[in-house]
């Protein structure tokens, strides 16, 4: 079992209420967190637009996660 | 210089940042909160960022620029926060040798920021609001 936190923005942030939720999980990929967050945080609609990064670095689902990491969904970016 | 800011941001700051007595030529881009988009009229824009993996990102497009233009210096910066129209939003400036590379850098690293950087906007209009990407 290892601790993460996971990071909500923007619209994902807005369409669940909350921009961060400490979640645990038996899982070791970005995959398995965000399987584990559909149940933690059960409005979140996720679609394929969505990016992921671990910590401050882009990243799949299947790269992996350790205890401690904070692992963001990046919805589509509108920076400029 | 690369930063992420709530701080309104300095043309002047872009401008020494990035002055070079090697340098013939600086490149400078801002982007401005535009008061219309498709058709709508847009009273105030909110920019929300990842910060810390914005200046990440914003690093990786200055050293790729030194790399493939030989870019004296780049400086990029993007502010967050709820912006009025006509304020700056992002403010980039590339020097370099001689103009055409710092006009190629400086373009590369607007279009590289806008499909990169964890920073997210949201249009208000007169009535609603909506995220805007892309």
């Amino acid at each position: 079992m290892i601790k993460v936190a996971v990071q909500l923005f923007g619209p994902l942030a807005e369409q669940t209420g909350c921009s961060r939720i400490e979640l645990s999980t038996t899982g070791s990929t970005v995959g398995d967190v965000v399987a584990a967050l559909a149940v933690a945080a059960p409005s979140l609609r996720l679609d394929r637009s969505v990016r992921f990064a671990v910590n401050t670095d882009y990243a799949e689902p299947a790269s992996p996660v350790r205890e401690g990491d904070v692992v963001s969904l990046i919805p589509p970016v509108g920076g400029g | 210089m690369v930063k992420v800011t709530a701080e309104p941001l300095s043309i002047d700051e872009a401008y020494a940042d990035v002055r070079r007595p090697d340098c013939g030529a600086i490149v400078l881009f801002i982007g401005t909160v535009r008061n219309h988009h498709d058709g709508k009229s847009v009273t105030k824009i909110s920019y929300s960022a990842f910060k810390e993996m914005a200046e990440k990102e914003f690093g990786k497009i200055a050293a790729e620029a030194a790399e493939r233009w030989k870019t004296g210096g780049v400086y990029i910066a993007h502010r967050t926060g709820a912006l009025e129209i006509g304020d700056a939003s992002v403010v980039i400036a590339v020097s370099s040798a001689h103009r055409a590379e710092a006009f190629e850098a400086c373009r590369h690293a607007i279009e590289e920021l806008k499909k990169m950087a964890p920073i997210w906007k949201e249009e208000f209009y007169e009535t609603g609001k909506a995220w805007i990407h892309g």
